[in-house]
This record gives C-alpha cells, sequence and structure tokens, in this order.
C-alpha cells in the first residue's frame, strides 16, 4: 500500500517540476515574440529555477530512500548536470546575453522537459502497477 | 530613382552586358587579347583542341546575347523601377536568368564582358588558330563566333594568358598596382585584363561598365594584336579611351613576343575550361598568386613586394552605391557582401560572415549631412505591417493613393496630405521636395508618439576616484580641469545636467545646488546599505549653477591633495550614481584608479596568470568575474545610462569585468595604463573632451529591417539587446559602429531584391526626438562567384574581428585565431573550386579582388592587441580593453588599426618645397622592417598612437633640427615639440594634420631610435604585422600555410 503513496508523491513532484521547466520555457518563448522584456523574463525565469533544482533534488533523494533504484539512477544524470551548471554558477539566466543564449536556453528546458516526461509516464506506470498488484493482494 | 534599381538580379549583367554586347556584336573576337606572348608557343598546342568545347560556350552565349542586343542600346539603362515593370524588365531577367542559371560562373561573364569589349572590336576571324581567345570572347559575342568554334584549349590559353602574366610577374597585386609599367608588355596584357575584372568587381557595376563599354572597342584591338601576332592578324589597335580608362593595360598591348614563361604556364593550364565564358570569367573574377611550384618551398618565389597591400587605405566598393544610387553612404552601412545569395545552400558557401556593419551617427563631410524632414501634417509615413518608414524604394500605384512597401510588398493607402500625382512614368510630381523618397539617408523629426516621456536632456556625471593613485598619477587634476574646460561646450546648452560623486573608501556626494555658492561634501560611509541624501540636489542644471560647478572643479584637485586613502568602494559608488541618475538616464562617465576593494562588486586581482594561459580555463580571465557588474549594466541600460570606463591604474584593474559596464550600455573604455599627468596628460584631455563634447544622441534604439526571406540574427557589439531585433543605446555618437549578421529564413529567395533599412530613434543634445533612416538595397544572386565578387573587404574584416574577440571569450585565444583562420581558408577553397578545376591554377593561390586584402587582414587581426599570443605578449588589461574597442571601432578606424600607416617623413622634411603639403604624397609602406632605412625617419600611425621611428644613420643635423638640442638623450623621455626652425615645423604640422584627420582618438607621439631594445620592439616592431615577430608568421609564411590548407582537401 506503502508503494502506492510514494508513487503518488513521486508522480505529483515530478508534475511540479515540469510545471517550472514549462513555465521558464514559456518565458523564453514570450521573450523571443516580444511579449515581455528580458529584464522581467530574466528574472522571472532566475526566481524558479532554484526551487526546480531543488524539487528535483528531493525527488531524486526520495527514490533512493524509498528504494526505488532504478529510478533514482535514472535522475542522477539530471541531477549531475543540474549540480554542475550551479557549481560553475551558470545556472541563472544573464539578462544582458539572454538574446544569444534563447535557443540554447530553450533547447537545455525541451530536453529537460522530454526527460522529465519520461519520468511522468512511468511513475504513473508504476503507480497504476502497485495499485493493480495491491488490488490483487487484497483480492 | 527607378532607373537604377530594377534590375538588382540583372545589375551586374546588365551593365556590362548591354554595352559590351552592343560593341561585340560587331565582331568576334579576334584572338584574346592578353595573351599575346603565349600565343606562339601555346598555339599549336591549343590548335589541336578542337571545337568539341566550343560549342558549349557558344550555346550560352547565344542565349545571353539574345538578351542584350536589346539592351545594349540603351547604356544608360537605368530606368526600370526595381519592381520591374514589364517591359524593362523583359530583357533584363532573361540575362540575368541565363547567367544566373548556367553553371558556368556568370559573374565572370560579365566581367569578362567588361574585359571583351576591348578585345571583341572587329577581328573575329582568325578565330581558327587562335581559337583560344576567340573562344572566350564568342561568350560574350554570341552566336556568330561560335563557329570558329576554337577547341576549349583555346580557353586554357586564354587563361593562361591571364594567369600568366601574373605568375611572371610574380604576383598579380604587384601587377595590378604596377600596371603602368611600360615595360614589360606582356604581362601587362594579362593584367589588363585582371584589372578590368577588378574594376568591374570593385566599383558598381553599372558605372563603371558603362564606362567600359564605349572604349572597349579600340581596346580590343590593341590586345589582340599582340596575341595573334603570331599566327592571326590582328584588329587595329583602337586603344585610344581605353587607355584612358585602364591606364595601365592600354599600353601593354601587344607585345607579341610569347615568352617561353608564359607558354609554359600556359601548358600548365590545360584546357580546362571548356567554356568560354568561365575563362574569361576567370581572367576577370579572380587574382592568383603564385606561391612557388612546390606548395611548401617558400622561396619559390613569392615576391614580398608584390603581395596585396592596402596601401591606399580602405577602398570601398563603390559598385554598391552606383547601382543603387539611392542607397545611403557606406559611411552608414556596408554590407559584407553587396549581394545576397538566393538560397541558404549558396549562402552556405559564403563562409565568411554575412551581415552588416553599421555606424548610424557617422560623421558627414559638408553638404552631405542628412536631410531632416518634418511631417508636421501626416505623421511619419510607415507601412502598416512591417513598419518600414516610407523611403525611396518604395512604389507609388494607383494614382498616387498607394504606395507599396518594399520590404513586405504591402499596399498601403497614401495619407490625404501626403498625396501627389504620378507623373507618366510613375513618379510623383513632387519628388525633388522629398529627400525621404531620394535619399538613401533621411532624418524624421518624431512627434509625440514617439516618445515614452519628454526628450531627456543631455546628462553627464562623474564618478572619480579620488584614491590616494588618483590623486598622485595627476588624473584627478587633469580629469577636473578637463571637465571645466568643456563645461561651455557640452552639447545641450541650456538644459544639460551635470553632477559628481567621488569615492575612495567612502562615497562622497556634492550637493551643487545653484542656490549655493559653495559645493557642499557628503559622505557616505555605509557600502552596504549605500542611500543617497539630498537625492534632488545632487544633478543640477549646469547653466544655473555654473558658478558651484566652477568652484567644485576648481577645488576638487586641492580637496583630496593629501588624501592617503588606497581603498576603492567602486560598487557602492555605481550603485549610488544609478539611484541618481535613474530618473533621467544619461551618460555616466568613471574615472577608475584602483581595483574595486571594498562593498559590493568588489574584485580580486586574479591576475595575469601565465600557468592559466593555453588551459580550458584561459578564457575566465577574459571574462568579467563578477555578476554584480553585469547586472548593474543591465540595469543601467534599462534606465538609459551609458558608461564611459577611463582606467588608469599602473596594476592590473580588471577591465575585463569593468567593461562590461561599457559594453552593455552602449559605452566605451579608454584605458591609460601606468598613466602619469606629464606624459599622457594631452591624451587624456583630447579624448575626454572629445567625449564630452561630440555630438550625442541619447535614449536611443535602433532597429535594422530587411525584405522577406532573410533576417538578422546576431548582433555584434556595445549595446544590449532589448528584444530580438532591438538594440537599446542609450548614448550613441559618431564613433561606435555596430555589426550584425543575417540569414536567410526561407531555402529560396524568390525577389531579386534585398532592402535594409536601418532606423534610429533618438533623443538628439537639443532635445529633438529624430528617426534617422538608413536605406539600402542589395542584389539577389545565384552564383558563389558573383557574391566573392562584389565583397566587400572592410566590412568582412570588421565581422570577423567581432566574432573573434567574442570567441576569445568563452575559448582559447589560439581557438579565436584559428576560427579566423579557418574562415578564410573556407572562403579561398571554396573560391579556389569555382575555378581551379577548370583551370588546374597549380601552385598559384586564387582569391576574389576584393578580397585580395583577406589574407592580411586576418593576419593583422591574429596578431592584434585582443588576439595576439599568449600570456607574456599583452597585458591582460590591455588585451581586454583592445577588444572592447575593437568591438566599437567603425570599419575605416579598424582597418587602420589592424594594418597602420608607415610612411617616410625625412625625405619630405628635407624638400625645398612644401607646396604640395596638402597634397597626398605620403605614400603608405608596407609593414615590414624591410620598408625601413636607417637614414630615414618614419612615422607609425594605427590611429591610436604615433611612433617616430628615427633611423641609427640618420644625419645628426635632422635630428637635432627635429627634436633640439637634447636629441641624443633617452627617447623616452623627449617630448616633441616645436623647435625652431623649418624642418620641426614641419613635422609638427604634418602630426597635427595626421591628428586632424582622426579625431575620434589622441595620438600621442613615441619616439624610438633604431635599435633601442626594448621600445622599439614594443612599440614598433611587434606591430609591424608583415614580419615574423615571436613565433609568429610573416605575410609571405602566412600565405603558403593558408595556400597548403586551401589545397588539402581541395
Amino acid at each position: 500500500m506503502g508503494d502506492v503513496w510514494a508513487w503518488l508523491l513521486f508522480f505529483f513532484i515530478i508534475i511540479g517540476v515540469i510545471v517550472m521547466v514549462v513555465f521558464q520555457l514559456m518565458c523564453l518563448a514570450d521573450l523571443e515574440f516580444d511579449y515581455i522584456n528580458p529584464y522581467d523574463s530574466a528574472s522571472r525565469i532566475n526566481k524558479v529555477i532554484l526551487p526546480e533544482f531543488i524539487t528535483q533534488g528531493v525527488l531524486s533523494l526520495l527514490f533512493l530512500l524509498t528504494g526505488h533504484w532504478i529510478m533514482a539512477l535514472l535522475s542522477i544524470p539530471y541531477l549531475y548536470y543540474n549540480f554542475t551548471l550551479y557549481n560553475r554558477r551558470e545556472h541563472l539566466i544573464d539578462v544582458t546575453e539572454i538574446f544569444n543564449m534563447l535557443n540554447r536556453e530553450k533547447k537545455k528546458r525541451l530536453f529537460k522537459l522530454g526527460y522529465l516526461m519520461l519520468f511522468l509516464f512511468m511513475s504513473l506506470f508504476w503507480l497504476i502497477y502497485s495499485a493493480l498488484e495491491d488490488d490483487d493482494h487484497f483480492a | 530613382m527607378g532607373t537604377e534599381n530594377p534590375n538588382r538580379a540583372s545589375y551586374s549583367q546588365r551593365p556590362s552586358t548591354s554595352p559590351f554586347f552592343a560593341a561585340q556584336t560587331a565582331s568576334p573576337f579576334s584572338s584574346s587579347t592578353p595573351v599575346a606572348g603565349a600565343e606562339a608557343s601555346s598555339f599549336h598546342s591549343y590548335n589541336p583542341i578542337p571545337s568539341s568545347q566550343i560549342p558549349p560556350s557558344s550555346s550560352e552565349a547565344s542565349g545571353f546575347r539574345s538578351v542584350q542586343p536589346g539592351r545594349s542600346n540603351d547604356p544608360a539603362g537605368p530606368p526600370p523601377p526595381p519592381s520591374y515593370g514589364p517591359p524593362q524588365t523583359g530583357p533584363f531577367q532573361h540575362l540575368s536568368g541565363p547567367q544566373f542559371s548556367s553553371p558556368v560562373q556568370v559573374p565572370s561573364l560579365r566581367t569578362s564582358a567588361g574585359e571583351w569589349p576591348v578585345v571583341a572590336p572587329p577581328v573575329r576571324p582568325p578565330a581558327g588558330p587562335f581559337s583560344s581567345t576567340p573562344v572566350s570572347f564568342q561568350m560574350r559575342p554570341q552566336p556568330p563566333t561560335i563557329p570558329f568554334g576554337s577547341p576549349p584549349q583555346s580557353m586554357n590559353t586564354v587563361q593562361p594568358g591571364m594567369n600568366v602574366p601574373l605568375s611572371s610577374v610574380d604576383s598579380p597585386f604587384g601587377a595590378s598596382s604596377t600596371n603602368l609599367q611600360p615595360s614589360s608588355p606582356p604581362m601587362r596584357a594579362p593584367f589588363p585584363a585582371a584589372r578590368g575584372t577588378l574594376q568591374s568587381a570593385f566599383s558598381g557595376y553599372p558605372g563603371q561598365q558603362y564606362n567600359i563599354v564605349p572604349q572597349a572597342p579600340p581596346v580590343n584591338s590593341v590586345a589582340f594584336p599582340p596575341h595573334q601576332g603570331g599566327s592571326v592578324t590582328p584588329p587595329p589597335a583602337v586603344s585610344g579611351p581605353y587607355v584612358g580608362q585602364q591606364g595601365g593595360y592600354v599600353q601593354s598591348p601587344p607585345t607579341t613576343a610569347p615568352v617561353g614563361m608564359y607558354s609554359r604556364d600556359r601548358m600548365q593550364h590545360p584546357a580546362s575550361l571548356p567554356p568560354l565564358g568561365t575563362a574569361q570569367g576567370l581572367v576577370e573574377d579572380f587574382s592568383s598568386l603564385s606561391l612557388g611550384s612546390v606548395p611548401g618551398s617558400l622561396d619559390a618565389g613569392i615576391d614580398s613586394k608584390a603581395l596585396p597591400r592596402p596601401l591606399d587605405g580602405d577602398v570601398e566598393p563603390k559598385s554598391f552605391a552606383e547601382m543603387y544610387p539611392m542607397n545611403c553612404s557606406s559611411r552608414y552601412l556596408r554590407l559584407s557582401t553587396c549581394a545576397i545569395p538566393n538560397s541558404q545552400s549558396l549562402a552556405s558557401r559564403w563562409h565568411l560572415p554575412l551581415g552588416a556593419v553599421v555606424c548610424p551617427l557617422a560623421e558627414a563631410p559638408e553638404r552631405e549631412e542628412v536631410p531632416i524632414v518634418n511631417f508636421v501634417t501626416t505623421g511619419i509615413i510607415r507601412c502598416r505591417r512591417c513598419r518600414t518608414y516610407v523611403n525611396p524604394y518604395v512604389t507609388f500605384t494607383d494614382h498616387g493613393r498607394k504606395w507599396r512597401c518594399n520590404l513586405c510588398s504591402l499596399l498601403n493607402d497614401v495619407p490625404g496630405e501626403y498625396y501627389a500625382h504620378l507623373d507618366a512614368s510613375g513618379r510623383r510630381i513632387d519628388l525633388d521636395q522629398r529627400p525621404e523618397l531620394t535619399k538613401g539617408s533621411v532624418e524624421f523629426i518624431a512627434p509625440a508618439e514617439y516618445m515614452l516621456r519628454p526628450p531627456m536632456p543631455p546628462l553627464y556625471f562623474f564618478l572619480i576616484d579620488v584614491s590616494v593613485c588618483a590623486v598622485r598619477s595627476g588624473m584627478l587634476e587633469v580629469v577636473a580641469q578637463t571637465i571645466k574646460s568643456c563645461l561651455d561646450t557640452l552639447p545641450g546648452f541650456p538644459r544639460t545636467q551635470i553632477g559628481f560623486i567621488t569615492f575612495d573608501s567612502t562615497v562622497h556626494f556634492y550637493n551643487i545646488k545653484s542656490s549655493l555658492t559653495q559645493p557642499q561634501m557628503m559622505v557616505v560611509s555605509d557600502l552596504d546599505d549605500i542611500f543617497v541624501p539630498l537625492p534632488d540636489d545632487l544633478l543640477v542644471n549646469l547653466s544655473e549653477s555654473r558658478t558651484v560647478v566652477d568652484a567644485f572643479l576648481d577645488s576638487l584637485p586641492s580637496m583630496f591633495q593629501e588624501n592617503t586613502n588606497v581603498e576603492s568602494a567602486f560598487g557602492p559608488a555605481l550603485k549610488a550614481a544609478f539611484m541618481v541618475m535613474s530618473q533621467l538616464g544619461g551618460k555616466l562617465l568613471i574615472f577608475q584608479n584602483t581595483l574595486p576593494s571594498l562593498g559590493a562588486g568588489r574584485l580580486r586581482l586574479r591576475g595575469d596568470d601565465a600557468r592559466v594561459y593555453g588551459t580550458e580555463k584561459e578564457y575566465t580571465l577574459r571574462v568579467p568575474e563578477d555578476p554584480f557588474y553585469k547586472q548593474m549594466a543591465a540595469d543601467f541600460s534599462k534606465f538609459q545610462i551609458a558608461v564611459n570606463i577611463y582606467a588608469f591604474s599602473d596594476k592590473y584593474t580588471d577591465v575585463a569585468t569593468l567593461g562590461t559596464l561599457a559594453k552593455y550600455t552602449g559605452g566605451q573604455v579608454y584605458y591609460y595604463p601606468n598613466f602619469v599627468a606629464s606624459i599622457h596628460k594631452d591624451k587624456l584631455r583630447h579624448e575626454l573632451g572629445r567625449d564630452l563634447t561630440r555630438e550625442t544622441a541619447w535614449e536611443a534604439v535602433m532597429r535594422i529591417r530587411c525584405g522577406r526571406g532573410v533576417r538578422f540574427t546576431s548582433y555584434h557589439g556595445n549595446f544590449m539587446l532589448r528584444s530580438t531585433d532591438l538594440m537599446a543605446l542609450p548614448v550613441l555618437d559618431c564613433d561606435k559602429a555596430y555589426a550584425m549578421q543575417l540569414c536567410l529564413e526561407e531555402t529560396l529567395l524568390t525577389t531579386d531584391t534585398v532592402y535594409f533599412q536601418v532606423a534610429l530613434l533618438y533623443t538628439s543634445s537639443s532635445g529633438e526626438r529624430r528617426i534617422r533612416v538608413h536605406n539600402a538595397a542589395a542584389p539577389v544572386v545565384a552564383d558563389v562567384g558573383e557574391l566573392y565578387r562584389v565583397a566587400d573587404i572592410g566590412a568582412v574584416v570588421s565581422l570577423l574581428s567581432r566574432l573573434a574577440f567574442e570567441k576569445s571569450l568563452s575559448y582559447k585565444l589560439e581557438d579565436a585565431r584559428t576560427s579566423v583562420q579557418n574562415r578564410i581558408v573556407k572562403a579561398l577553397r571554396e573560391y579556389r573550386n569555382l575555378h581551379a578545376v577548370q583551370h588546374r591554377l597549380g601552385g598559384r593561390m586564387i582569391y576574389p579582388e576584393s578580397l585580395k586584402l583577406l589574407a592580411l587582414y586576418g593576419l593583422a587581426l591574429c596578431k592584434s592587441t585582443p588576439l595576439r599570443g599568449g600570456y607574456a605578449d599583452t597585458q591582460l588589461d590591455e588585451r581586454c580593453a583592445a577588444g572592447y574597442t575593437m568591438m566599437a571601432l567603425p570599419v575605416k578606424k579598424l582597418l587602420k588599426l589592424l594594418y597602420p600607416n608607415l610612411i617616410r617623413l625625412d625625405e619630405y622634411l628635407l624638400k625645398a618645397s612644401f607646396a604640395d603639403e596638402s597634397e597626398n604624397i605620403w605614400k603608405r609602406l608596407p609593414l615590414s622592417a624591410e620598408s625601413l632605412d636607417s637614414r630615414g625617419i618614419y612615422i607609425y600611425d594605427d590611429g591610436f598612437r604615433f611612433v617616430l621611428w628615427f633611423g641609427r644613420v640618420l644625419s645628426p643635423d635632422i635630428a637635432r633640427s627635429v627634436l633640439g638640442e637634447d636629441y641624443a638623450v633617452d627617447y623616452s623621455r623627449v617630448c616633441l615639440t616645436e623647435q625652431d626652425n623649418e624642418m620641426s615645423r614641419r613635422l609638427m604640422r604634418i602630426i597635427k594634420k595626421y591628428r586632424e584627420s582622426d579625431p575620434s582618438y589622441y595620438q600621442p607621439c613615441h619616439l624610438v631610435w633604431q635599435g633601442e631594445q626594448p621600445r622599439e620592439g614594443l612599440y614598433l616592431l611587434a606591430n609591424l604585422v608583415e614580419d615574423q615577430v615571436g613565433g609568429t608568421n610573416s605575410y609571405a609564411d602566412w600565405l603558403l600555410q593558408l595556400h597548403r590548407q586551401v589545397q588539402q582537401n581541395a
């Protein structure tokens, strides 16, 4: 039974991370189409970058603690990437160069999004799977 | 206006062809002129070659001709409106069609056409033997010639001729430059051809070609004779006209003498070129440089004197202007190639940067000022969809009730007040009263809807370091004096605002309210939470507070005379200045002498660590260390504040970091290493004075629009982007240029012209909101050769240098240099592949005439201060400062910086008469130690400083009269002052004249005695870009190296 709850929790955390990444993507897209100025765009994006990193870190930790080794392993590359970015102080968007970086930043985030989607489906699968298993159990 | 545009596509052809054809039709060429000498020997071989090839050429030719005939008649040919009226277009298009489409290098054809004319005239007949030459001609001439169908070989011969001369000469260049010399006829012959091409390439198509045309016929004859000399009878030479034009060539005519060498050469270049067109094209189209038979063997024959050099300064391609007379002047906008590729695949074969360099406020000579237009009643006319401003290239239709936007082709209504009838030719009848419809550059007075707030007054704010170093070096005193002396001439009187902050370990504010008699100083020492006391009185109107400001500037140096503070609270002071200025914006001048050590924005002595060089971390030295400065720069830009940095320290001051403030705010970095007032006073005075008093545009934004299918993708220079294509320029003046690169959005461009429009919205110092608009049009071409032929070396180098410097901010210096080299190699290889296959050029280096200096400037770029060497070659600060400067320099100044003037003075000083003083008698010398004669005095001028070099065996009399009695002492201490004798006066006059010709910076004069190390090496020898200095390539080596790389994988 606990497994179901754990997967449910993962599921929502992943959705949270996805929302943050999508938000960043939206800010970048708005910037590209000139709906907002680079100052606002950069500050909005920068506001959610750390939360995104932390949430993702927590997720990885939870995978580990709950013994979902495979998921934990899968999330390590993402974690490592965030970590190096942070270490090099390159995680924040630089407002002065934002237009030059626009394409690369978008690509990065799209890639992250794809990765997260994979996670989402896997967690969904495991959620349903464990729920069914529980059911079987009771039955 | 209509006239010129119409044929962008055809443009090239049009001009050249039409004239030609006319001429040619009549006569086929008898022989290819050029090659006079060759014929004999070569002949035989050629002859054998049968007509097989010919046919093709002819066919092509025929296609062309047909078109042309029509054309030929109207040389003037101008007219069709850009839109291409049906009638006109007909012919043009045809022409263009064929040309472009044809695999053969179209461009060359064109050019050749130019030449041909010369040849063409009458003698067509002999074809048989000559065939080679004739063939080429035929292309042009047309069908008739075909018959004689000389074999392809002939083609070859032709080429060779062309080439040969070059080779024989050693270098094409030499030839071209020297063409005048009568002595070597054979040589010349080829040259002319080459020249012709060159010219055509260079100058606008139409203009030139036209000229040529008339002359051509006669000329041809001349050329031929020699050729045929051997075999056929040459036509009569009517060189007259021709000569006039081409000068050099003319003479050459005919020496028939075939030269063994030539023949050999020709042999080498076998009949590669089947199509005539190509052959000729070749000739005209490219220049070549013989690098010796064996690539790699240096001696083989590089004649260093013959290598291409920009000794005439920057030669702008005129073709652009001539083809589209309504384009703005090249002062304002230069495209890296005056033709736009018509497809992405074509664009990818142009390996150099494709883009533009814009200097929107360039200083215009008298009478060429940008006209000001005031649309009081109608509002500014702009396209509804793309917001393009009305310009000379728009077309009026529907009896003048509508106009079609030239960028997006949308039909717009003409407002009632702006309506004017059209005359029979479709021109507005009020055209001559409408500068916006006739001039490439205009300035509109912007109405209120272009203002977000009332136009700001000019505002100068000074942030001055008063720590002990600043006082001791004398910087403070000079700055105070200079500011004071400029107060009367600050632009924008009486609205000008001014304010001051000084800082050491604390921040000092000055209340200079007009009601005071003495300024009040307020000291804030809470650096962590800086606040502004009396926010309203720190920034005052200069005219009202003039006496207080004067009093302040008088007392400033003495106030801190005894200061022993060595700290610098730069960051907090910067924040304070920001708080004071953020209401209005304006220009912030920072005088910085000590590395920021307190508060936010503290920098550390990261030093110039030799160990980091050559590693992956190397670039980090050149990028800002503390994000504080980037953030501040962004904020400054947001509030319309521009920052100019004056850095003086004798120690490391991290210009890389401080410079970001200038970089993102449209400012400038001035760096005076080891500032000592007694030596650098004049330079600082002049440059600060110019900074304060030059005409300045405030709170500006700039956008460059272009026609459909093309898009500007990246921008390079000192500014910040506010949206994808909007450059925010808090302050802008005539010494700043911006570069941008464009790319094709569509795989295939269907239009035949691409239009550009630079729009700069700014507030003038007088408080008027204005829009300056520069328009340009460029033809779309379908041929790579054409793309290279009309390249603008100045713009290419400007873009290349900016890209290289940017690259050095994220990679190693070595990588940045390699990328420059690679681009050059790729471009040359592409160009070579166009021609080499058919011509078997062997060991010869080929390049388009327009880019003949590419290699040299590339070399100079790699040796320039920002990119040269490694750790030991340049101080890090100097490197960064030079890089920031380079990012803002207009094209001409950049070229001068890369390849400075070296001029011999002593002959001039000794000459009795100086009547020609004002004349341009200055002969620029190649920048190599070989140019220096130890009996002379030379001046080296890179726009930023002069170096006066005294030869070792210079007569003591001269030295004494120039330098005064103490001429023998250490030159580093001698100041050049005017002595009481003619020679010295003359020297000073020269120097003054040089300075006046380039007022953006002050050129301090360094005196160097030959053999005086290390100063000689430092000031002069290291900057002789053609020499091999400390592990760098010499010019000849560099060419060889490029050549070798070009041939690899070619």
